[in-house]
């Protein structure tokens, strides 16, 4: 493995049990990411490209392969010690922004900061919260926020960790056009200030193009990099 | 399409989403708990009575001084009751030079109807149960009247006209009456041998007893039937007003049987509502759908309301099934439990728990449901919009009174009933506003606690709605285990301290005032403890406040007996701690000679007497009038000389009293009561040990079923917390599956949790054992009458108990969580 890899994937398989039998989801994928690196996964809706980065962020286990993330073989350690090559240095964006909503907005995301112990998670939370724009909004609930803010939100606190790598579901997917925009020109911002490795999954053809490099996956395969 | 059929269908559909389970399965094991609860202790109660009715030897008797008369007979044989006939009277009996006067008892075949006589070949041998009378040409005595007539058993009497042979000795015979004194030794003979001794002739003073058994109902009937055809000195007699010492311990173990059900009602009520909740939450969806596609409201509501009518006809009905087979198990597993079989179960539970099945998800649904109406169809669009009500007072009131309506409809005890629910009353307004208070209080500090700790105090005010409701929901719970608990201990300290192992087995009466100091004598050499000698004087009561008593002009017949027969009057300097002032004021010491009365409780209320009442005595030839100057309780199992009338120590002065003790001898040494009496032959023996080893027993029997009982209403509470803390697990699922992703390990994830169950355990089991306390309390002291201690301890223990359940069940229900990827959760959100 090449010193600045910092993702790497080996013939992963999902199969799920569907009522029809076993069904695969992810057939044999194997890629790998360089750190600082933007990687655009595209695929037509179900592909398996949620799947994929559910894999790839150790959220999830495979049937087979394996995920080295951040130097951890994922397959070798149990569920808690994921937990733990996660704390701080992976960030996560959502389709469905996946705030909490029993906290404001600031409380969600000082979460990551506290989690690994950050002495002035608050002031660290309001600035980031500051850089995407919602200063005057710390103190409200996810409910009382609009889709945008709410993804907004979701950046802050995938951001505050500094984290080394992104992964990023269809952050745009529950947005209208415009407000979509913002929030990947602000993903892509945050990204450059940070450099972080950004692994973005998207059905949107014009967005995979800002990133680096591009994957395509069709029904659990890799297709190579398309265009 | 009809409201029913796309309710089915729509029913059927959640089905394979798993929700319908959840609720069904709430419901099916509360109903389960119920209807095992109820139907056991319903038939416990009923074979309970039955062992009251061994007392009688019958379920009823009919007693009259002249023989029964042939339309009663005919009656019971055409109501197909069994009967059978005693004749009892008073008569000498011979043995060469001795003699005796002895209760002479003829009984016919089929005595005793209920329970049975235990007789032994001769004195001081080891007895056995018999089943039958004596035959005819022979009689069985009571050890008593062998040792004053100085003969063994195989030695022949004469009675009347008539020589019988002395067959065996009566160790138990459990009908011999409440009235333990002033009866002489015992001797029976079968009813066939009565004429020829002809000692009856018409007018004789005898006493004529029908037994009557068979079926509770009809038993009834025959009762009423009787009822008006009663005349003077006629008297009824069932189980109800049969030996005080046995009633005083099944009533005790009735009432907790009650208590149990009404627990197990309560119980179940909650974890219903949690459910039907829950239900109506999770239809939000469904409802804001239908409306999008045009459902009007009225179809709407007509759909979840016949759908709630569906779950709650199932899931009842296979709670009932369940419940009945679980306390067909308790039969099993506690062989023995009563003499004879127990009786069948009745429909009655399933009757209760299918309705009170409906009727509650109903209850409690429905106004959530009736809300839902309005959910706007734009939720399909923003789920924050139209989140269900929590505050409405109408659902709470609503579905609280249809709980109380439940719990008053199973009690068979109204006080009872009340303490239970005033008490949860008090205890959900309590902890209601108590838990409003804490969130908001603890909202404030959550900037100042760890990130784990925020997030469960987080959690907990953000759910504030139905976070009351769960630590209301945990609270009643907790109360429910601990007044069970409670009330259960000091029913068996009770129980335990009323018949110690050196319970007096024995009482000497009819010791004469000369006789007193040699008695005592005798007592300090055989080692005896110092004898209490209780003084009697034989009285007749002539007028009550200047009227004369006439039996007959009483309804009861207990005060029917009372005013036939003399009364023991019994004086004492202070009470004995067996007795309890329930009214008025014991005597000063200024009026040791004052003509006053103190008046046992029940005897009280039988003759209709209250303080200041003016009672007329005749004693031997002398008339006196005494005025009823307090009332008290007495704890007749504690196998002392109890009294129903005290007067003051120096009013009887010169009247002609005997002496009356107790003492305790054990089995092994009864010889030793024998030579007693030979040394002073006037002295009465009576022999009340079998008669103890019998009340032990029962005690017993009752103790292990309480034991069954009680554990099951703990299971049903648990599972009842259990339920509530399932009610917030969606949210809970999202939550840990975001922590997750964040990399929050298991140890961060379980305190944040921890947190929360310990804040709500806290809550929940300081108001529940509090309110467990006070219920308990007012059981105990009024109900029961055990004496009752409030103990700081006691709650303490109760809040400890509570924080550890509902942690406990919280960990439980949440543990899978930490096994389930979190990317599967987060998919279904
Ligand atoms: N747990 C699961 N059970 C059954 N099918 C699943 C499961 N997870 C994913 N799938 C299926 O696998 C396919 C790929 O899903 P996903 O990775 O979410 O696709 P994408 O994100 O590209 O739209 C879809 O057809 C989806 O329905
Ligand atoms: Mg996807």
């Amino acid at each position: 493995m090449t010193p600045d890899v910092i993702v790497q994937a080996e013939a992963l398989t999902k199969q799920v049990s569907s009522p029809e039998g076993a069904l695969t989801i992810l057939d044999g994928v194997s890629m790998s990411v360089r750190s600082a690196e933007t990687l655009a996964v595209v695929g037509v809706s179900g592909s398996g490209k949620s799947t994929l980065l559910g894999l790839l962020a150790g959220l999830d286990e495979p049937t087979a392969g394996r995920v080295i993330l951040n130097g951890t073989d994922l397959s070798q350690v149990d569920e808690d010690e994921r937990a733990r090559v996660r704390a701080g240095r992976v960030g996560f964006v959502f389709q469905n922004f996946q705030l909490l909503p029993s906290l404001t907005a600031i409380e969600n995301v000082m979460l990551p900061l506290e989690l690994t112990g950050h002495a002035r998670a608050e002031q660290q939370a309001r600035s980031g919260l500051g850089r995407v724009g919602l200063a005057d909004r710390v103190a409200h609930y996810p409910a009382q926020l609009s889709g945008g803010e709410q993804q907004r939100v979701a950046i802050a606190r995938a951001f505050a960790t500094n984290p080394r790598i992104l992964f990023a579901d269809e952050p745009t997917g529950n947005l209208d056009e415009k407000t979509g925009g913002r929030i990947i020109d602000l993903l892509f911002d945050l990204n450059r200030e940070h450099g972080t490795t950004l692994i973005l999954v998207t059905h949107d053809r014009a967005i995979g193009i800002r990133c680096d490099r591009r994957l395509e996956l069709s029904a659990g395969r890799l297709l190579g990099e398309p265009i | 399409m009809n409201s029913l059929s796309l309710a089915w269908r729509l029913l059927l559909r959640q089905r394979r989403a798993g929700d319908l389970k959840v609720v069904i399965a709430a419901l099916a094991v509360a109903i389960a708990a119920l209807v095992s609860v109820m139907s056991f202790a319903d038939r416990l109660q009923r074979a309970l009575k039955f062992q009251g009715s061994e007392l009688l030897a019958a379920d009823l008797v009919v007693r009259s001084p002249y023989p029964p008369k042939f339309e009663w007979l005919a009656e019971i044989s055409r109501l197909g009751l069994k009967s059978a006939r005693t004749v009892s009277f008073r008569s000498v009996v011979i043995h060469g030079e001795y003699s005796q006067l002895a209760e002479v008892k003829a009984v016919a075949e089929g005595y005793p109807l209920r329970g049975g006589l235990r007789v032994a070949a001769d004195v001081n041998v080891e007895d056995a149960s018999v089943v039958g009378i004596p035959p005819m040409g022979t009689v069985w005595v009571d050890g008593q009247l062998l040792t004053l007539l100085n003969m063994t058993t195989g030695g022949r009497v004469n009675l009347g006209s008539r020589q019988f042979l002395t067959d065996k000795v009566i160790t138990l015979e459990p009908d011999r009456g409440g009235t333990v004194f002033a009866i002489a030794p015992r001797l029976m003979l079968n009813l066939a041998d009565l004429p020829s001794t002809e000692l009856i002739q018409p007018g004789s003073l005898a006493s004529h007893r029908l037994l009557v058994a068979g079926d509770v109902g009809l038993i009834g009937v025959f009762r009423d039937w009787m009822q008006d055809r009663k005349e003077a000195g006629v008297v009824l007699q069932d189980a109800g007003n049969a030996q005080p010492r046995f009633r005083a311990a099944l009533n005790k173990g009735e009432q907790f049987l009650g208590l149990a059900t009404l627990v197990t009602v309560l119980l179940s009520g909650v974890a219903i509502a949690r459910a039907a909740r829950n239900y109506a939450q999770r239809h939000l969806d469904t409802v804001a759908l239908m409306r999008c596609v045009g459902a009007t409201q009225r179809k709407i509501l007509e759909v979840l309301i016949t759908q709630l009518l569906i779950l709650g006809t199932v899931g009842s009905a296979i709670g009932c099934a369940l419940g009945y087979v679980a306390q067909q198990a308790f039969v099993y597993l506690i062989p023995g439990l009563v003499a004879g079989d127990l009786p069948w179960p009745s429909l009655t539970p399933a009757m209760v728990g299918v309705s009170a099945g409906v009727v509650t998800i109903v209850g409690f649904a429905a106004p959530i449901i009736i809300r839902l109406r309005g959910v706007p169809p734009l939720r399909v669009l923003r789920r924050e919009l139209g989140t269900l009500p929590n505050h409405v007072a109408a659902v709470y009131i609503t579905a609280m009174l249809t709980l109380a309506a439940l719990v008053f409809w199973v009690a068979r005890d109204v006080t009872l009933a009340a303490y239970v629910l005033g008490g949860s009353l008090i205890a959900v307004v309590l902890l209601s506003a108590l838990s409003y208070l804490l969130i908001r209080l603890i909202n404030h500090m959550r900037g100042g606690v760890t990130v784990t700790w925020r997030f469960g105090i987080a959690a907990l005010a953000r759910r504030a709605g139905s976070s009351i409701g769960q630590i209301v929901a945990i609270g009643i719970g907790v109360m429910a285990i601990l007044l069970l608990t409670l009330v259960r201990s000091d029913l068996l300290q009770a129980w335990r301290a009323n018949l110690p192992p050196d319970t007096p087995n024995h009482f000497l009466i009819n010791i004469q005032p000369g006789q007193l100091a040699d008695i005592e004598k005798y007592f300090r050499e055989q080692r005896w403890r110092r004898p209490h000698l209780r003084p009697i004087v034989r009285a007749r009561l002539m007028a009550i406040n200047d009227r004369p008593v006439r039996p007959q002009d009483f309804a009861d017949a207990f005060a029917q007996r009372v005013v036939q027969r003399a009364a023991n009057l019994s004086w004492m300097e202070t009470l004995q701690d067996d007795n309890e002032l329930v009214a008025g004021e014991w005597w000063r010491d200024q009026e040791r000679a004052s003509p006053l009365v103190s008046v046992e409780k029940q005897y009280a209320e039988a003759l209709g007497l209250s303080l200041g009442d003016k009672l007329k005595y005749r004693i031997a030839d002398q008339e006196i009038t005494v005025a009823v100057s307090n009332l008290r309780t007495v704890a007749w199992d504690s196998f002392r000389p109890n009294f129903f009338l005290l007067v003051p120590p120096a009013l009887l002065n010169g009247y002609p009293a005997s002496y009356i003790t107790s003492l305790y001898v054990p089995r092994s040494r009864a010889h030793q009561i024998n030579a007693l009496i030979k040394k002073f032959p006037n002295v009465t023996n009576i022999d009340v040990d079998a008669l103890l080893r019998q009340v032990r027993r029962l005690v017993d029997r009752i103790n292990a079923v309480l034991e069954y009982i009680f554990l099951f209403t703990v299971l049903a509470g648990i599972v009842v917390l259990y339920a509530a803390i399932q009610t917030t697990q969606g949210e809970r699922r999202q939550e840990v599956a975001i922590l997750r992703t964040l990399g929050a390990t298991r140890r961060q994830l379980s305190i944040g949790m921890v947190s929360e169950f310990v804040v709500m355990g806290v809550l929940a089991g300081a108001v529940g054992a509090l309110a467990a306390m006070l219920i308990g309390y007012g059981i105990s002291a009024q109900l029961l009458d055990i004496p009752y201690r409030l103990q700081f301890r006691t709650w303490l223990v109760g809040v400890g108990a509570a924080v550890t359940i509902v942690t406990g069940a919280g960990i439980l229900g949440t543990y899978r969580l930490w096994r389930t990827s979190p990317w599967q959760i987060l998919r279904n959100h």
